[in-house]
This record gives structure tokens, sequence and C-alpha cells, in this order.
């Protein structure tokens, strides 16, 4: 296993940047997930590191040693591809074996560590089907696998997932995480999917139109996004955004009434900003520090453990509430709503995140 | 007033409808409607019948018929003798023990050409199409100019090649200019062969070719990257991943050039004549010469060699059917 450092990567297709001053740290060990919207240059960015696509400047290191110059076989990386990749002409063992046979491993210890990899992921039985006679997850499984017995230091997983239904997908999701914890490997996880991220990862990186928006844990990116993109990115359903301007050391609401500014947070007067309240922080009632607006009902989705209202209040988006348990509320029934200002987030008119002093 | 008028609008449309739908509506009265779809196949099988079925059923009755005779009525009935007349040989393997020596000489002609033709006309193929499906410069042209030739008439194809290849061809005038001597293409049994082969060669590779491209860029990227990330060369990707995936494209290939290779008869008739001797004649050729171009017209024996080369066509066909419809044909 290895550590990866990426400094300044930039890439450019013809006039069309697509990644801007990349810098990040993967530790030894660590599962670091890049996550962004279609198109932010998550993938070009492990493609880059993979060795199959070129930066058009900064430079990659892998266990300290530059590799810039250093062609995909021989950087020690193995990647897992959004469509498997599989070969449909061999059998699981053939390409699991695949890899070691170019190198012109022996055959014993090939098998030996094709059966491992086969047994940790539970293909020992597969091991003679082709790929067209295994379900997805199991296509997944074998796309690891291969992965696995080059023993590389560096794992590489291109949105692995999205081609698996919901249930698999959730699986699939606790046995990386098993994985991850049992062999203890560098990886570095592409998808598009908050929720992998937040469950996966032991850092997150949010990007968005080849610029790094975030790094951090995936709580800490939650608690404390850095702007309105990764607020609103990261967190289903997303944040609700409220406009506010500042007046006397408090924050009026577009939505209506007045709520006290989030403490240690002090903005000049008259100054234009975003309140940002989480589903779950939005308070049904009253709240300290905050009048309360009139809300409607308009959708009431019921899970049994938990609801979610999302209400009119004469904004252009519904304000989302997050609300334990069920309740008898019905759709036009109407509620107040309020902000508590120690759960708010304000971010300036350029969108970043207001710190307290 | 406005669903008035749109009512008036479309009355002519309505009518001309209806003026159409009454013939089919008494048929179906008469006919029911079971009997509607074989109405619709009538026209085709009127001219599969009349150009397919009834030929066959005529040619049958000729090579079962003897005499120089046209008409069948006149022609006597003599059973299976032109068959045993073209299989009647000392040795097979010589084609000059047989009684129908001729026949078996077009046989082995065949046999040589279809081998040397489409064994180096796929590999051909092959290596343009693989060539073709790199990012090279003009590539679209490229592509084009290899399958121009494709559209060409056959007797077209031979007429270029015989005003290239001819004694006081283009291609003597370049070797004499270059200080060689004339080389006769068409009086040397070798040569005419060799050209016979290389012009049907250039007149089709381009539609194979076409096909195995098809068959190249089908072959998902994300594999050859995986080959990649794994440290494959490029000769073991052409070995374990190109040539594997595109093997069910590469047999298809093969079987549907055999059958067309079988069938050669125009160019090779318009750029040798068959010539020198019996040298380029094949067997379409020879079923040609024997029911119409010779002295005697011999239709009976003309028709049997037919139904020989019938047979090895549908031997050809039943394979390629089994290998093109084949359910695992593209690894699914």
């Amino acid at each position: 296993m290895a550590d990866l450092r990426l400094r300044g990567i930039a890439k450019s297709f013809g006039a069309t940047e697509v990644l801007r001053d990349v810098e990040l740290e993967v530790a030894d060990g660590e599962f670091v997930v890049l996550v962004g919207p279609s198109g932010c240059g998550k993938s070009t960015l492990l493609r880059i590191v993979a060795g199959l696509e070129k930066q058009s400047a900064g430079d990659i290191e892998i266990g300290g040693a530059n590799v810039n110059a250093v062609p995909a076989a021989d950087r020690g990386l193995a990647m897992v591809f959004q469509s498997y990749a599989l070969y449909p002409h061999m059998t699981v063992y053939k390409n699991m074996a695949f890899a070691l046979e170019n190198t012109r491993m022996p055959k014993e210890q090939i098998t030996a560590r094709v059966r491992e990899a086969a047994a940790m992921l539970r293909l020992g039985e597969l091991l003679e089907r082709k790929p067209a006679q295994l379900s997805g997850g199991q296509r997944q499984r074998v796309a690891i696998g291969r992965a696995m017995v080059r023993e590389p230091k560096v794992f590489l997983f291109d949105e692995p997932l999205s081609n698996l239904d919901a249930e698999l997908r959730v699986a699939m999701r606790k046995e990386l995480a098993t994985l991850h914890a049992s062999i203890k490997a560098t990886m570095v996880f592409v998808t598009h999917d908050q929720t992998e991220a937040m469950t996966l990862a032991d850092r997150i990186v949010v990007m968005r139109a080849g610029v790094l928006e975030q790094i951090g844990r995936p709580l800490d990116v939650y608690n404390h996004p850095a702007n309105l993109f990764v607020a609103g990115f990261i967190g289903s359903p997303r944040m609700n955004f409220f406009a506010a301007a500042a007046e006397g050391g408090r924050l009026r609401l577009a939505a209506g009434g007045m709520m006290d500014a989030p403490p240690g947070i002090a903005l000049a007067d008259g100054a234009k900003v975003t309140v940002g309240v989480r589903p779950e922080h939005v308070a049904i009632g009253t709240a300290a520090g905050c009048d309360p607006f009139a809300g409607a009902v308009e959708i009431n989705e019921q899970l049994g453990g938990e609801s979610y209202l999302y209400c009119g209040c004469g904004l252009e988006e519904q304000v989302v509430v997050h609300s334990p348990g069920q309740n008898e509320l019905r759709v036009g029934d109407r509620i107040e709503l309020a902000l508590p200002p120690g759960r708010a987030h304000v971010f300036d008119g350029d969108g970043k995140v207001v710190r307290p002093a | 007033m406005r669903q008035r008028l749109r009512e008036l609008a479309a009355l002519p449309w309505l009518l001309a409808m209806r003026a159409l739908d009454r013939p089919f509506r008494l048929l179906q009265r008469g006919i029911g409607q079971g009997g509607m779809p074989y109405f619709f196949l009538v026209p085709n099988l009127l001219f599969f019948g009349t150009f397919v079925i009834l030929p066959l059923l005529v040619n049958a009755a000729y090579s079962l018929t003897g005499g120089t005779e046209l008409f069948l009525e006149d022609r006597p009935w003599i059973g299976a003798e032109h068959f045993g007349h073209l299989f009647a040989c000392g040795d097979l393997l010589d084609p000059a023990t047989c009684r129908e020596d001729n026949f078996w000489r077009a046989i082995y002609n065949s046999m040589k050409f279809v081998t040397l033709q489409v064994g180096f006309m796929v590999a051909l193929s092959l290596l343009t199409a693989l060539v073709l499906n790199r990012k090279i410069r003009a590539r679209g042209f490229f592509r084009a100019v290899f399958f121009f030739p494709v559209l060409l008439s056959p007797v077209v194809v031979a007429l270029i090649w015989k005003w290239v290849l001819h004694r006081d061809g283009v291609l003597n005038a370049l070797l004499e200019s270059l200080g060689g001597d004339k080389i006769l293409f068409f009086i040397d049994p070798g040569w005419a062969m060799f050209w016979a082969i290389f012009v049907s060669i250039w007149a089709h590779m381009g539609f194979y070719t076409l096909i195995l491209l098809a068959g190249l860029q089908a072959i998902p990227p994300d594999l050859y990257e995986a080959a990649e990330m794994d440290g494959t060369s490029k000769t073991r990707t052409l070995w374990r991943i190109t040539l594997p995936m595109l093997w069910p494209n590469l047999v298809v290939v093969i079987v549907l050039a055999m059958i067309k290779s079988v069938q050669t008869f125009d160019e090779v008739f318009v750029l040798t004549g068959g010539g020198p001797g019996t040298a380029t004649q094949l067997i379409v050729q020879y079923i040609y010469d024997t029911g119409f171009a010779s002295q005697v017209q011999n239709f009976g024996l003309a028709a049997a060699a037919s139904y020989v080369l019938a047979v090895i066509l549908i031997a050809l066909t039943v394979i390629y059917i089994a290998l093109a419809f084949r359910p695992d044909a593209k690894h699914a």
C-alpha cells in the first residue's frame, strides 16, 4: 500500500478546461471518495491517476515517487470500472488471473492468489463461469477480485455501484466497507451518489466544474459545508435555503419575520446573505431567537419511522422539514415553522460560508 | 363553428380512405380475416415461385433427362445417369482419370481459388480493419477508398484489370519502362490464377473490412483500458482480447466469403475466360460452358453439376446459419 499525492493537476480537452489546480493527498490505507455532479471532472481525475489520461499540468506521486511518465500498468494501481470491464470470453478465474499471467508469475502462485481473493469475495463456486452467467453483484465482486489479486498500491473505483439496483447497491456498499476494513488498502472511489460518499469515505472530496470545493471527513463536510454548493449537494433531502438581509445584528428573512444571527456571526447592516438550515433542524412551531413563519403542507412523505413535509411558504422552493416518527398532518394543513439560529448556516453573497468570529 | 370547419377540411381525406378501404373490406368478407395474411403474401410467393422454385424443379428435370433437345417433353428420361457420369473417376484426386475431367478440374480450380482467395482476403480485411480502427489521419477517406471497389460491377472490375494486365496493358508498359520484359499474364497458368484471385480480393475486400470494422468498434473500450491497467502488451491484447471478441464476426465473414467465392463467375470469366486452357475455369463457368457455350449444349450434365454446386452451397449456408445465429454468438 502507498499514499497518493496530486499537485496542481490540470486538464484541458482543447479549449475546455475540465480540471483546475487540483491538490489532494490520500494517506496510506485511507478511503477517499471523490463526489460531485456529472461532468465535474471526478472520473477524469481518476483516469489521470490511473495513467489512462495524461494531465495537462501537475504532478502525481504514488508512494513518494513521481509517476507522471510511468505507464498505467507500471504505476502499481488497479481500477474497478463502472461497466466492470470483465473479459466476456474468459471465465471468472481467467479474468482474475489475466493480469498476473502478464507478469509471467508462476502458475501455482497465480492459482493461490486467485483462490484467496475468490474466497474473500465468495466467488469460489463461480470460478469456471463466464461473466454473462453472473448477476450484477457477482460481476462487481469479480471486478474487485481482479483488482485485489494484483495487490496494488492503490485501488481506484470509477462509479462501480451505479449499474446495480438499489438493494444490491446497499449490500455492495457494506461489502466494500468490510473489504476496506479487512485489507486496509488505499482506495480512491468516484461517485455522484452522496450517500455512497457519506457511508464509505474516511474523507470526502466534493468537486464542481473541475475544482475541489471541500475536502473533509463526511460529518465535517455535512455539518460545516464550505459553501452553498457543498451545503446543497451533501445531504438528502438537500439543505433549505432562505434569502435574508442583516438588520441590527439580526437577520430579516424573505419568508417573513426576523431571526437571530447564528452565535458568533457578525454581519454588516444591509448585507444580503443566504441562510441554510437542514430539514432535520427546521422546527415545527417555535424556536428561540426566530419569529415563526407560516407554511402549508403540500406533500407529506411518511416513511414509517420518519416523515418529510414539503411546505409552501411563499418562496421559490418548498421548505423541506424532517420530523421523527409519524404525523397526522394532511395536505393543505397550515403549520408554523421556525429556524433555530444555532443550527443555521450563513452564506455570503459569493456563496461562501460565514464562519463565527 | 371551428369544429364544423375542421370536419369539412377532413372530408376529402375521409372519402379517399373509404375508397381505398372498400376493396379490402370486400375481399376480407370473401376470404375471411384468416385468409388476409396469405393474400398479402401472394405477390412474393409468385415472384419466389417463378424465379426460384420453378427453375429448381426445371433444373432437376433437365438433370434427370438426356439428349440435346431444349424442351423437356422431347428429352428422354435417363435417371441419375448424369450424376454417375460426373462421379465416374478412377482416382478422385486425379481429374485425368475421370470421365468428365473438366468438371473435376473446375472443382479443383474452385477449391484452390476459394482457399487462397478467402484466406488472403479475410487476413487482409482483418489487417485493414485493425488499421482503420485506429485513430489515424483521414480515417474516413481511407474507409471510403477501401469500400469503393465493392460498388463496382464485377464486369467493370474485370475490364479495368484486363486493361492493366493485358499484353500491351498498363502494367507491362510500366515493366518495360523499368527495363523489364513483358509478362503474358493470361498465358501463364500460374499468373492467370494469381490475378484472378488478386482481382477478386481487390473487388470484395472492402465489404468484409466493413463487417470486421463494425465488429471491432463494438468491442467496449473499457476492455482495452482494463487490459492496459493489467499491463497487457499490444500483441497479447490482439490475441487475447481483440481476436476472441471479434471471433463471431470473423467466423461469419469466413463462411460468407466462402459462399460468395464458390459462386464466383463473371469477374474471372471476363478477366481470363477460364484460361489458359482450363487453368482458371471455376465450377460455375464449367456449368455455363457445358450448358450454353460448348458446341454440343449438354443441358442435362450442366443441370446435374449445378445440383452438386447447390449441395456445396447449402452445406456452407447451414454452417453460416448455425454460427451466425447461435445464442452465444456475441458472448451475451
